[in-house]
C-alpha cells in the first residue's frame, strides 16, 4: 500500500496546491501554463496511485513522468523564490529616495570613496 | 506556506521512490518488502474502491450543498447590473445590508443596481462574492446605453470593495469612479508639486 499512500497524498497536496494558484485568475492573475502542466501532473499521479494497486512497477513509470510534470512547475518556481530571497535589497535602499541616492552617489565620488 | 512546502517534500519522495521502481533490477525470486511491496490483495483493493467511491459522493454532496445551493449562492458568482445616471461622472458608492433599505431587485439572473443621481445607493441585500459578471449602463428618461467598462472608451473606474468596522455596526460598501480616464487619475493622484 505504500505506494497507493505515497502517489496519493502527493496528489492531493500538490492538486489542491496548484488549484488554490489557478483560483485567484478570478482576481485577474493570469494562469501560468507551467500550472496547467503541473496540474495535469498531479492528475496523473492520482492515476497512478490507483494503477498500483493492480502493476506496482508501471505505476511507478506513470508516477515518475507525472512528478516530471510537476517539476515543470515547482523548479522554476523554486528557483525564483530562491532568487527573490538572495537578490532581496537591503532595507535602507527601499527608503532612499532616487534625488537622495543621487545626492550620496555625488558626495561618495567627489570625496573619494 | 505549509501547504507548498508539504507539497515540494512530498514531490521530493514521490519522485525518489517512483525514480527508483522504475529503474531498479528486480533479482529473482526476491521476497516483496515493505519497501517495494507486491500488489495489494484483493480486499484491500475493495477497500480502497470503496473509500474512493464515498469520496467521490462526499466531494459531490459538498459541491451540490454548497456550490448550487441557492442560499449559498453568494460565494459561488456574482451578476451585477449597474445602471447609472446619464452624464453623471464621480465616484459611485453602493452601501449593503442597510436595516430598512430597499432590497436589490432582480431580472433575468442579473441583480439590478439602479444608482439615484446621488450617486450612492443604500440597500439592505447583501454584497455577492465570487466570480464576477458585471456589466454597466447609463439610464435616462428615454433610453439605456452601455457604459464601457474596458477598452479606450472606458467609463468605469478604480473599483473598491470594503468594510467598515465601527462601534455597534458594520459596513460592507463598494465603490467605483464613473468618468474619462484624465477625470479618475484627477481624483486619485495628488497635485504634481509646482518646480
Amino acid at each position: 500500500m505504500l505506494p497507493f499512500v505515497l502517489y496519493f497524498v502527493t496528489a492531493m497536496f500538490t492538486g489542491y496546491h496548484l488549484y488554490v494558484l489557478m483560483s485567484l485568475v478570478v482576481y485577474g492573475v493570469p494562469v501560468n501554463p507551467l500550472e496547467l502542466i503541473g496540474f495535469l501532473g498531479a492528475f496523473a499521479l492520482l492515476t497512478a496511485a490507483y494503477i498500483s494497486l493492480f502493476r506496482p512497477r508501471a505505476a511507478g513509470r506513470v508516477a515518475l513522468i507525472a512528478c516530471l510534470a510537476l517539476w515543470c512547475f515547482y523548479a522554476p518556481a523554486i528557483a525564483n523564490f530562491v532568487r527573490a530571497r538572495i537578490h532581496k535589497p537591503a532595507a535602507v535602499s527601499e527608503l532612499l529616495s532616487p534625488r537622495a541616492t543621487a545626492i550620496w552617489t555625488h558626495a561618495s565620488l567627489t570625496e573619494g570613496f | 506556506m505549509i501547504v507548498a512546502y508539504s507539497a515540494i517534500a512530498l514531490l521530493i519522495l514521490a519522485t525518489a521512490y517512483s525514480t527508483f521502481v522504475s529503474f531498479r533490477q528486480k533479482p529473482q525470486n526476491a521476497q516483496p518488502s515493505w519497501l517495494f511491496p507486491d500488489r495489494p490483495k484483493r480486499p484491500a483493493r475493495i477497500i480502497v474502491g470503496f473509500a474512493t467511491l464515498v469520496l467521490v459522493i462526499g466531494v459531490g454532496a459538498w459541491i451540490k450543498l454548497n456550490v448550487a445551493n441557492p442560499h449559498t449562492q453568494n460565494s459561488a458568482a456574482r451578476s451585477y447590473h449597474f445602471l447609472i445616471p446619464e452624464g453623471y461622472t464621480g465616484w459611485v458608492r453602493i452601501e449593503f445590508e442597510i436595516p430598512g433599505a430597499p432590497a436589490l431587485p432582480t431580472e433575468s439572473g442579473h441583480t439590478l443596481v439602479k444608482i439615484p443621481p446621488s450617486g450612492t445607493l443604500k440597500t439592505s441585500s447583501s454584497e455577492q462574492y465570487g466570480l464576477a459578471s458585471e456589466d454597466y449602463a447609463s439610464y435616462s428618461n428615454d433610453a439605456v446605453r452601455p457604459l464601457p467598462d474596458s477598452g479606450p472608451g472606458k467609463r468605469v473606474w478604480g473599483k473598491i470593495t470594503g468594510e467598515l468596522q465601527g462601534p455597534g455596526e458594520n459596513r460592507k460598501y463598494e465603490e467605483f469612479f464613473v468618468g474619462s480616464e484624465q477625470q479618475f487619475k484627477d481624483q486619485v493622484l495628488p497635485p504634481k508639486p509646482k518646480e
